[in-house]
């Protein structure tokens, strides 16, 4: 209501290309690439993000999370590449023209306002008369549940209040996209959890499109609609948390999104083949072999007694517990598998009915099992422990 | 509380007492002696002494006179400084170091230095100086002449805290500001300046301060003209020159009760303004 909206319709119609998906897209991001000298910090990312959802960015540090940021804000320019906010191209805009809502890592907010005149910041330096200005103040803050603290200074609040002041002071103008960059890992793990859960809830409410950075995988998975997983500049893979979690397309979002087993195999007679250390070259049966990466979670064993079989579709053989520790809801435990006797044999991931259970020796490919409380409790395994290893479900990489 | 601690451990430590002793000694014959004196002497014969050699119009104009010049120096200084340092602090360019150091150059030449060489451009024949010939201005054994003088001698000094203050604000603020659709001019007044309060005000008082004082520069330039040109410093110079001890030291204890007063308020900006 604040905002004009009168020349955007125009511009809307212009930069109509891709029908179905670009249009209903709050943010579409195409080619992006940034140079910082000559070290390249994005190449060619592109995502969109749909109308009242969010996108968390996530990657390592380092990553180019906060740049792609900042590219989006205004406050760096790109070496090549297209931002549209609603159909409209903005990459040539100055940041006070995007109505794009930046939540700092620090949150920024001016030291010499007070909270109330930090939120009306936005209105006052576009001429809105003092009384309107109060009236949207208030609205905020009422809904940050702020009321008490309207004169207080930002120094005199803690982290988490600071946080929902920025988020207020940047919803006072109505931007039509809000940008988080890491914006709870300043805060006690306790208060991130609760003030996530706050946001997303107020986001859903309003509907405002919101674009979250975080190195933090369990942070990404719980406020991001679609997670886009970002490394060394380059886009790895975008999808929802479960499509991330479940269906990893590198070996990177594998290992950086939850943690994953990540084992070379080979494909040998129709099935695939684990080795303890590397696949041969040439094999034994002069069968030509094709080598991948295979993916399993750590929860995706199940460990059994080494006399029978676990009932499960795929089997590893046996192994040797070689690690256990206690997470209170869960227990980790590291098995180094077992290799079978035979000259240039390969551990199998078989059917579990086809597989034997011969006289194995130890080798050097140790994986990550994680158990429940109860299942630890039905089968209790100490450091030593022979067990048979079953496989529920995996992924082949190429 | 570092002393306590030694105190704790060792009963009496020594070297505490010997140390403060040691400032004291050296710093009584040095600083604090003289300084008392003139409030001993000054009010020596009585106040209505002292005050009657305030009260001459003489002493009275070089105060208002070195109060006038010092505070059109302090307000260029600061508009210069808090300009400069924006460019020095926003901007990179080749030549930036050159520059930096030019800026600060100033105050480290020797006053009668400065003095003699704005002589040399605004004199007589001076380089600028010369096509005032015939003109009704002068600039030289003028106000003008001192405010200059103290222009040049106390130029850096607003600068060099001005520009530190700026280096060390966040730019997050500044970003924040211009997202939120500030322009810059907005973001510079709202934003900035705020923040820039306690700088300006510290560097608006070291340059007062310095300039108040001035001496070496201002007798070169101005002439030292009584109720002309005469600033106080001048005055007390003339003043004992000419014996009259009594009317220096009027105006010696009013500068340094004022010095004391503005010292007094820097510390107290620094730590009011700044935090
Ligand atoms: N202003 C800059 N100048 C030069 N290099 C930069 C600048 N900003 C970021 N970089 C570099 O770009 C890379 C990506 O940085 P950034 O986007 O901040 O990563 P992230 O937010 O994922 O940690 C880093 O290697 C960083 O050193
Ligand atoms: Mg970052």
């Amino acid at each position: 209501m604040i905002r004009e909206n009168v020349a955007t319709s125009f511009q809307e119609t212009q930069t109509y290309v891709e029908p179905a998906t670009e249009t209903r897209a709050a943010l579409v991001v195409r080619g992006l690439s940034k140079w910082f000298g000559s070290e390249q910090v994005l190449d060619d990312v592109s995502f969109s993000l749909a109308e009242g959802e969010s996108l968390v960015l996530l990657g390592p540090s380092g990553s180019g999370k906060s740049t792609t940021l900042r590219l989006i804000a205004g406050l760096e320019a790109p070496e090549s590449g297209e931002i549209f906010l609603h159909g409209r191209h903005i990459e040539h805009l100055p940041a006070r023209e995007r109505n794009v809502g930046v939540i700092f890592q620090n949150y920024a907010l001016f030291p010499r306002m007070t909270v109330a005149e930090n939120i009306g910041f936005g209105l006052r330096i576009r001429g809105i008369g003092k009384k309107r200005r109060h009236e949207v103040v208030e609205r905020l803050l009422a809904m940050i549940g702020l009321h008490g603290q309207r004169d207080k200074y930002p120094a005199q609040l803690s982290g988490g209040q600071q946080q929902r002041v920025a988020i207020a002071r940047a919803l006072a103008y109505e931007p039509e996209l809000l940008l988080f960059d890491e914006s709870f890992s300043a805060l006690d793990p306790k208060i991130r959890v609760t003030l996530r859960g706050e946001i997303r809830a107020l986001l859903k409410k309003l509907r405002v499109p919101a674009l979250f950075i975080t190195h933090d995988q369990e942070e990404a998975m719980e406020l991001g609609d679609q997670v886009a997983i970002l490394n060394g500049g380059r886009l790895e893979q975008i999808g929802t948390p479960r499509e991330v979690y479940n269906n990893p397309q590198t070996e990177f979002v594998a290992t950086f999104v939850g943690a994953a087993n990540v084992v070379e195999a080979c494909w040998r007679d129709g099935h695939i083949a684990i080795d303890c250390t590397q696949c041969p070259e040439t094999a034994a049966s002069a069968r030509k072999m094709e080598r991948s990466k295979l993916v399993f979670r750590p929860e995706d064993i199940t460990l059994g007694l080494p006399t029978g079989l676990v009932e499960t579709p795929y089997h590893l053989g046996r192994g040797r517990v070689v690690d256990v520790s206690f997470n209170g809801a869960t227990e980790t435990l590291r098995v180094q598998l077992q290799q079978r006797r035979q000259p240039g044999a390969l551990t199998s991931v078989v059917p579990a009915r086809s597989c034997g259970m011969e006289a194995d020796s130890p080798c050097d490919l140790v994986i990550r099992v994680v158990r429940s409380k109860w299942d630890a409790e039905r089968l209790p395994l100490a450091v030593g422990a022979p067990v048979s290893v079953g496989l529920r479900s995996y992924k082949t990489l190429s | 509380m570092a002393h306590n601690r030694s105190n704790l451990r060792h009963g009496v430590d020594v070297a505490r007492p010997l140390g403060i002793g040691f400032i004291l000694a050296a710093m009584l014959p040095l600083v604090i002696l003289p300084l008392a004196s003139i409030f001993i002497f000054g009010f020596s014969k009585g106040p209505v002494h002292f005050w009657d050699a305030l009260m001459t119009p003489a002493a009275l104009f070089s105060l208002r006179l070195s109060l006038m010049t010092s505070s059109v120096a302090t307000i260029c200084n600061v508009i210069f400084g808090l300009i400069a340092a924006w460019v020095m602090s926003k901007y990179a360019f080749k030549g930036s170091s050159a520059l930096m150091i030019i800026i600060s150059l100033p105050t480290a030449i020797p006053t009668a230095v400065a003095g003699f060489a704005l002589l040399l451009v605004w004199g007589r024949n001076g380089l600028l100086g010369q096509f005032l010939e015939h003109t009704d201005y002068q600039i030289m054994f003028t106000t003008a002449a001192i405010i200059l003088a103290n222009i040049f001698v106390t130029f850096p000094l607003a600068f060099g805290v001005i520009k530190p203050a700026l280096d060390n604000l966040d730019t997050s603020y500044e970003e924040a500001a211009e997202t939120i659709g500030a322009t810059r001019w907005q973001t510079f007044r709202y934003v900035v300046l705020p923040s820039l309060r306690g700088a300006l005000v510290t560097g608006a008082l070291l340059t007062f301060a310095r300039s108040i004082g001035e001496f070496g520069s201002t007798i070169m330039v101005s002439g030292n003209l009584a109720l002309k040109t005469q600033t106080a410093p001048l005055y007390i110079f003339t003043k004992f020159n000419e014996g009259d001890v009594e009317g220096a030291n009027a105006i010696a204890a009013v500068l340094a009760i004022l010095s004391f007063a503005v010292f007094s308020l820097i510390l107290f900006t620094r730590q009011k303004l700044e935090k």
